[in-house]
This record gives structure tokens, sequence and C-alpha cells, in this order.
């Protein structure tokens, strides 16, 4: 049996889905989306980091520290959903050496194989970053879910963009505080090399109209440097350089309708700004198939001779398991 | 010749006790040591010297342990074991004579001296050689040999076995690495500038991201100063999503279904008891509703696109419809 190595720990977590929080729908008490993230067979270290990656991307309403053992079946995740009401699964698996992830819909099925063709770590891009930011709750409420490109009708794209908007809660735009909202993740599908752009980013919100000197002085509370300054006044009235990014902040602001912090408040503008936090991935779905894992294939990157191959591979798979 | 005789006579004794004697002389030697160890803890109580009777023994025993010695090396010397003895003998005596002089060394050393004679080299002698020919060896400078200093016949030996272990460890380590980038295959490393393709993705996630938030802002910015956990304010707010709902149902626009399911799931529940005769709207409110479509006729034998629709248009994210 996968077991969950804090049950204490995990207690919390369940609790707001008890409380029901802003995410669940208050009228007909839906179930909140809980999804587990684990791998099948051996995986390389760094898939082993995406793994965990994942994992926190998924939160809160996912197991963290899933504890799993290699003589764990794909069964044992199975009969462990049920009662804790996971309904997700994310499996990352390395066949061949080629990295894949799978998202099922438990218990039923479908799910849907990515071959995974490019992936980066969430360490990767912090260190690709000159300030990465992991503000205190980031991890706290579960992402928005942004899905951009999808609608050209082809059934195995929607059937993808049910399931991506499913594994997170739904959101109801009468009760959600914003303050709530600080991840997003976007998946941008590109027709034309087929590949999905899987990429996690943190919210950031900023007063518009205010020069970066004086927002950086009300944020950090810290005595500026007014060494080159000739007069104090200087420190207000020069505005410094505009960044770059200065002309896509017009089509980003945003009014809010309660303070959000200190700094942005109801009356002001704000500009929405996104840092990415990782991991970022770049997939492409090979397979659908209508059960967990098994059962026929709906659809077929590799056209319809590699689907009754894919379907061995598929049964091999399962007998590994 | 009557020496000669009773040395005849004495040898073999010797020579099988010869074993008893060793087995005496060690537990001699361990009384001995047994004696050595004792004066330390009781100091006074014995006299540290042993008696000239056990002088004589001791004497005795070492004179037969070299002579066995000497028997190792040339065994079929009996006539010179013979001279040696009473040598010995003569020695002993004298040994005797200086009762202070109760050195078994000296003795030995003396014994050792005629074995040179005769092509031994003295223990001291032999002590001082291997000395020398050690010091020489340790003061070799060594050349940057990669084998270290071995003996000249195994050096080939060990090279081939080097060699072949570096051969070993090569395929080892190539293994190894290929097993490594297998692993990482697909890892990639981020740039550290946001180029094209980032800021496109990125301004996507934003514009997801104003939508959202302006929905919400126009969602709640009515409902300002009430607080949805008071019974009267949740009231009241009720009653204006209804509202809100059912204006929106009644817009003219196709694209209304859309917006409409997209606001609040919930309000799929809500009972349509509101009459109304325009024939524009949501086609479920009309009262010509599927009295006129000749398409839910057979709605029975439909394949259900609805209900793969309707989990989508549930959600407020902003979807499909961005591109």
């Amino acid at each position: 049996m996968a077991r969950f190595r804090n049950k204490r720990g995990r207690a919390p977590a369940k609790s707001p889905g008890m409380k029901k929080p802003p995410g669940v729908n208050q009228v007909t008490g839906e179930k909140v989306p809980k999804s587990i993230v684990f791998g099948r067979g051996k995986l390389p270290g760094h898939l082993k980091q995406l793994e965990h990656d994942l994992r926190k991307l998924m939160l809160p309403h996912t197991a963290l520290k899933l504890k799993e053992k290699k003589r764990n079946n794909l069964k044992d995740f199975l009969n462990i959903a049920g009662p804790m009401g996971v309904t997700h699964f994310l499996i990352l698996s390395n066949p061949k050496s080629i990295p894949h992830l799978r998202v099922a819909r438990t218990p039923q099925g479908p799910t849907l194989t990515f071959e995974v063709c490019e992936y980066a770590l969430a360490a990767d891009v912090a260190r690709s970053q000159a300030h990465p930011r992991c503000p205190q709750g980031l991890f706290q409420n579960s992402p928005l879910i942004v899905l951009s490109g999808f609608g050209n009708g082809a059934k195995h794209l929607k059937l993808t963009t049910i399931m991506f908007q499913n594994i997170f809660p739904a959101i109801d735009i009468n009760t959600v505080k914003l303050s709530s909202c600080q991840r997003i993740v976007l998946l941008n599908y590109n027709s034309e090399t087929k590949l999905i752009d899987f990429r996690h980013y943190s919210i950031r919100l900023q007063p518009v109209g205010v020069s970066r000197r004086i927002r950086k002085f009300v944020q950090n509370h810290q005595v500026p440097n007014l060494r080159n300054l000739k007069d104090v006044s200087d420190f207000v009235t020069k505005a410094g350089y505009g960044s770059e990014s200065e002309a896509d902040e017009e089509a980003a602001t945003v009014n809010l309708v309660s303070d959000l912090s200190r700094v942005n408040r109801a009356s002001t503008k704000s500009a929405v700004k996104l840092q990415e936090i990782g991991p970022r991935m770049t997939l492409r779905l090979v397979k659908v198939e209508e059960g967990l894992c098994s059962g026929s294939v709906i659809f077929s990157e590799y056209g319809k001779e590699a689907i009754a191959e894919e379907a061995q591979g598929a049964s091999d798979e399962e007998t590994e398991d | 010749m009557a020496d000669a005789a009773t040395a005849d006579a004495a040898p073999p004794p010797s020579a099988m006790g010869s074993t008893a004697r060793k087995r005496k002389l060690k537990r001699g030697k361990s009384q001995k040591s047994n004696k050595k160890r004792k004066p330390i803890s009781m100091a006074s109580k014995k006299p540290k010297k042993p008696s000239q009777k056990m002088l004589k023994l001791f004497r005795k025993r070492a004179r037969d342990y070299h002579s066995d010695e000497e028997e190792d090396l040339d065994e079929t010397g009996d006539k010179k074991i013979l001279e040696e003895s009473s040598g010995e003998e003569e020695e002993a005596h004298e040994d005797s004579d200086d009762s202070g002089h109760d050195d078994e060394f000296s003795g030995s050393s003396d014994d050792e001296g005629d074995g040179a004679q005769q092509g031994i080299t003295k223990f001291t002698e032999g002590c001082r050689a291997f000395r020398t020919a050690f010091r020489k060896i340790m003061k070799k400078h060594l050349s940057n040999d990669p084998l270290g200093p071995i003996l000249s016949a195994n050096k080939k030996l060990v090279a081939e076995k080097l060699a072949e272990e570096v051969e070993e460890q090569k395929v080892k380590g190539e293994a190894k690495k290929e097993k490594r980038l297998a692993g990482e295959k697909g890892h990639v490393m981020p740039a550290n500038f946001l180029d094209a393709k980032e800021k496109f993705l990125i301004s996507v996630a934003t514009k997801g991201v104003v939508k959202l938030f302006n929905a919400v802002n126009k969602a709640q910015n009515p409902q300002k100063g009430l607080n949805p956990s008071r019974a009267k304010d949740a009231k009241e707010l009720a009653k204006r999503r209804k509202q809100a709902f059912l204006s929106e149902i009644q817009k003219p626009s196709t694209q209304s279904y859309d917006n409409t399911s997209k606001l609040n799931s919930s309000k799929f529940s809500i009972p349509t008891n509101k009459e109304d005769n325009e024939e524009s709207g949501w086609a479920p409110l009309r009262d010509t509703y599927m009295l006129t479509s000749s398409k839910l006729k057979d709605w029975d034998k439909m394949a259900d696109p609805a209900s793969v629709d309707e989990p989508e248009s549930r959600h407020m994210d902003s979807s499909s419809d961005e591109d």
C-alpha cells in the first residue's frame, strides 16, 4: 500500500475541504479535486525532482510527502484514491528513457499520456533568475489555470482542456478572494508543432504610476540611499528610467475590488506581473486511453497502426505493474 | 677417550631430550619473565637475584639451547658439537667463577664468535649489515615511476594489470555516463533571459489573469458593502446573483450561454420559471422550445456532446476561447 508519511501533517491540508473554501461550489457542495503525483518504474534523479516540483505545483490538494515504494502498483494507489477522495493521478514514468507524464482521472479514466519533450525543474528556473520569488503563502491556494490555443475543435484537445480544468478547484468569481490567486498554470497549445507548453507562474500585483524608488521604499521599509541626491525632493521627483515592460503594463492593469495588501489598494490601479516559478515542461499528447492506464485507445499521435502496438505495450506495462 | 666415551654417551640424551628441554626452557623463560614481572608488584619481599643453583641451571639450559641451534645448522657434525659443548662447559665454569656476571648473552656472543669463524655472521655484524642495507634502500632516490618501487621482474606484470584496470574503468565510466545522459534526456536549463517565446507565454498568462481579475471586479463590485457571512446580506447577494443570471440568460446573443455558464455553475439548478414571450435568448426559455426543433425529436439517440461540454463551461478559467 502506498502510505502517507505523516498523517498528522495531512490533516490541516484536508480541513479546508471540510470548511468549504471559496474554491468549493457552495450550493452543490462539489468535491474539491485532489490529486496525487507519483512515479512508475525507476526514475532518474531529475525526474524524481520533477515529481516533487509537480507535487508542489498541485498543492494544497495533493499529497506532498507521498511515500511510494517499488512494489506499489497502480492498484494500490487506486485503492487509497477512493477513501482519500483523490480524483486525479499524475504519473511520471521513464520508458525507454523518454520521460512520460500520464494524467488520469480516477477511478474510471480517461488517461492522457504526454511525452515530456523538454523540462526544467523549479530549481533550474530559480537559478536562471536574478531574484527568484517565493512569498510565504504562495502554495497555500491552488493555482489558476489558463488554457490557450486548444480551441480548434479536435476531440482529444477538448478532452485535454476538460481534464486540466478539472484538476484544480473551480473558482466562483462572486466569492473568490483575489489575495488567494497567487499562482497560475499556463498550458499553451501550439497547433503547428502540436506541443503544449506547460508553465507555472506566480502572480504579483504592483501599483501603477508610482516610481520604482517609492514603491521599493514603501515595500521594504528601508532607509533609501540618498547620497547621490542633492535634495530630498529629488527622491520623489526623479522618475528614474522606465523599465522595458512599461508598454506591456498598460494592458496588464487591473482595478482591485478590495485592498489586496498594504501597497495594492482598491482605489489604485495595479499591474499584474508574472514571474515563473517552474517547473517548465514541453508536452506532446501521445495517447488518450479510455480507462485508467488501460482500455481502448481513443487517440494516438502515431496513427492507427501504432494504436494496436501501443495497446500491446500498455498491456505489457500493466503486467509490469 | 673416556671423555669421548662420555661424550658419545651424552649426546643421545641431549638429542632425545632436546625438545623436552626446549619446552623446559620455555617454561623457564616464562618463569623468568614472571619473576621479572613480580618484583614490580612486590618489590621488597623476594630477592632480585636468582640463586646460584638457578643461575647454573639457566646457564646450562642456555648452553643446550645454543648447542641445539648448532645441531640444526650442522646436523652431521657430532664431533664439533662435542668440542663446542666441552668448550662451553669450560666457559660455563669460567662464568660461574665470576659469579656476578650472569649474563647469558656474553656467552652466546662468544659462542657466535666461534660460529663466525666457521662462516656464520655475527649477530651484531648482521644487524649492522641489515641496517646499512636498509638505509641504502631508504636513501635511494626514487624516479617518478607511476608503478612505484617494485621488483623489476614484476614490473611488466603490474603494468599490464594496471592497464587492464584502466580499460575496465574506462568502459565502466562510459556506461555510467551513458546512463546519466539517458536519465537527463529532455532536461534543459532555462536561459537567463526571457526570449520571445517565454514573453509570449507570459503575456498569454497575464491576459488570462487580467481577464479573471476584471471579471471578479465586475462581479464583486456591487456587493462591496455586503458581508456574505451575514444571513441578511447573503440573501441580498443571492437575489442579485439570480437577477444577474437571468438577465444574462435572456440576452439575445448566442454568446450569452457561455458567459452565464461561466459565471456560476450552481445556477443551473435554479428552475427557470420566468415566462418570456420573446423569441430571443436561450432556447430552452422560449415557449416553443422542443416543439419546433426537429432536431430534438430523437434526443435519446443522439450522442451526448452536451455532457462533455458541460464541465468545460463550468469553469471560470479563461479557456479555449482565448486564442
